[in-house]
């Protein structure tokens, strides 16, 4: 199947598109959405509009309606996590990178339907966004990488339309981003992925629970309808029911005869 | 082996899986029958700690009774499913209780009865996210899959990633 790959906000995105490549324009277009949020938020750009923000010259009041759209975003998700997400950075710097990058994947998401592709696989550095099938009738079956070894699956799962997001943070990984709200270290997780209904919340709440630790784990399974998968230091796999059922249609899907691609 | 290899991993997190058994004497003959076609030492003794640090409300003892029977009795049938029920015991993750079924020596599942999160409230259990086995999870490793999913990968460890022999792959 036609797989497009490039380079995007310091990492790399990969788009698998079923029935036939993306056309040039289309790509370029996709490209340029995801340079736009980069130039915009990252804090490694000194002229980006946030760390002119950072930087204290440009004030927020006098920040971009989207820009401002986006910290609204994320605080709003930072009372409805109870501070475990959080976009302040310890130092107090202003850091949108926990939302930017599923709010980037969304906008790319809606440019790929209305340019009539329906059927594809987006990741962008290791956070999944699918829609419709891999083969027709076939839904789209995605890994999880293992924590203890980058190059190894730990396991495979099944997206389908109810569930086409899928996000996975670590404790470990490049990424400041998850700034612990709590002490959680010795109970923590080392990775974490949340499987929803759309990037943003998956996104979002796998950072929640690497920060807040099994307590977090709690509330977020309790709150929103979504499933969880969790690494331990010591290497427990834990799911809840949705995510284990997930996993083993993977496994039923994958040990049927592979569809022509 | 293998069978070893998987009550290995159940009991190795014991502070979450452990099957706290009601007196020392049953607990130790409900780990043998458990263990039976793949004991170690250190199995045992996991199970043994576990035993030792539960703290075992007597009202929990009637759901005892039958299965530590049922385990003496069928530890070695090969074709049937056991169920066999954990005490409440506490643990740092709050209060767990859990049943496990055995068929042939080897553990098919882990049910979680009755939770309680470490702040006191009771956990859905249709949402709680409760350990799997090691060999449902190799199951699903060989799938074929489009994508992997992972904590965000930089430029430069998208090289090593598992991800980039699948994009090479589609290419």
């Amino acid at each position: 199947m036609p797989t497009h790959v490039f380079p995007t906000m310091g990492t790399m995105v990969s788009l698998a598109v079923a029935g036939g490549p993306v056309p040039g324009a289309g790509l370029a277009r996709l490209t340029a959405l995801f340079t736009a949020w980069d130039d915009r938020y990252s804090l490694y750009r000194p002229a980006s509009e946030l760390s002119r923000i950072a930087s204290g010259e440009l004030s927020l009041l006098d920040a971009s309606d989207h820009l401002r759209d986006s910290y609204r975003i994320a605080l709003d998700w930072r009372d409805r996590t109870d501070g475990d997400f959080s976009p302040h950075r310890p130092d107090g710097v202003l850091d949108l990178s926990g939302v930017v990058k599923a709010l980037a994947m969304a906008e790319a998401a809606a440019a790929l339907l209305a340019d009539g592709f329906t059927d594809w696989s987006l990741d962008v550095g290791g956070d999944i966004l699918v829609h419709g099938d891999a083969t027709p009738g076939q839904p789209w079956v995605v890994g999880i990488v293992d924590p203890d070894d980058r190059s190894a699956l730990l396991t495979a799962i099944e997206l389908d339309a109810a569930r086409p997001a899928l996000a996975t943070s670590g404790s470990a990984e490049r990424g400041d981003h998850i700034w612990r709200a709590r002490r959680a270290a010795d109970e923590g997780f080392r990775q974490v992925s949340v499987r929803a209904a759309d990037i943003v919340t998956a996104d979002v709440l796998a950072t929640t629970i690497v920060a807040g630790g099994p307590a977090a784990l709690d509330r977020v399974t309790e709150r929103w309808p979504v499933d969880v998968a969790t690494v331990s230091p010591s290497g427990e796999i834990r799911m809840t029911p949705g995510m284990r059922a997930a996993m083993e249609r993977a496994a039923t899907t994958s040990s049927q005869p592979p569809a022509a691609r | 082996m293998k069978t070893r290899a998987v009550l290995g991993s159940i009991f190795a997190s014991a502070s979450v899986l452990v099957i706290g058994w009601q007196a020392g004497a049953s607990a130790a003959h409900s780990a043998e029958a458990l263990t039976s076609t793949g004991s170690t030492g250190s199995t045992t003794a996991s199970t043994a700690t576990g035993s030792g640090t539960a703290s075992t409300p007597s009202s929990t003892t009637s759901s005892s009774p039958s299965s530590t029977g049922s385990a003496s009795t069928g530890g070695s049938t090969a074709s049937t499913t056991k169920t066999y029920t954990g005490n409440v015991i506490d643990t740092q993750w709050g209060t767990v209780q859990v049943e496990i079924k055995v068929k042939a020596g080897k553990i098919t599942d882990v049910v979680a009865l009755k939770l309680t999160d470490v702040g006191g409230r009771s956990v859905e259990i249709s949402n709680y996210a409760a350990p799997i086995l090691r060999q449902e999870v190799l199951a699903a490793q060989s799938a074929n899959v489009a994508a992997v999913g992972g904590a965000t990968y930089t430029t430069d460890g998208y090289l090593q990633s598992v991800q980039s022999a699948i994009d090479k792959a589609g290419l």
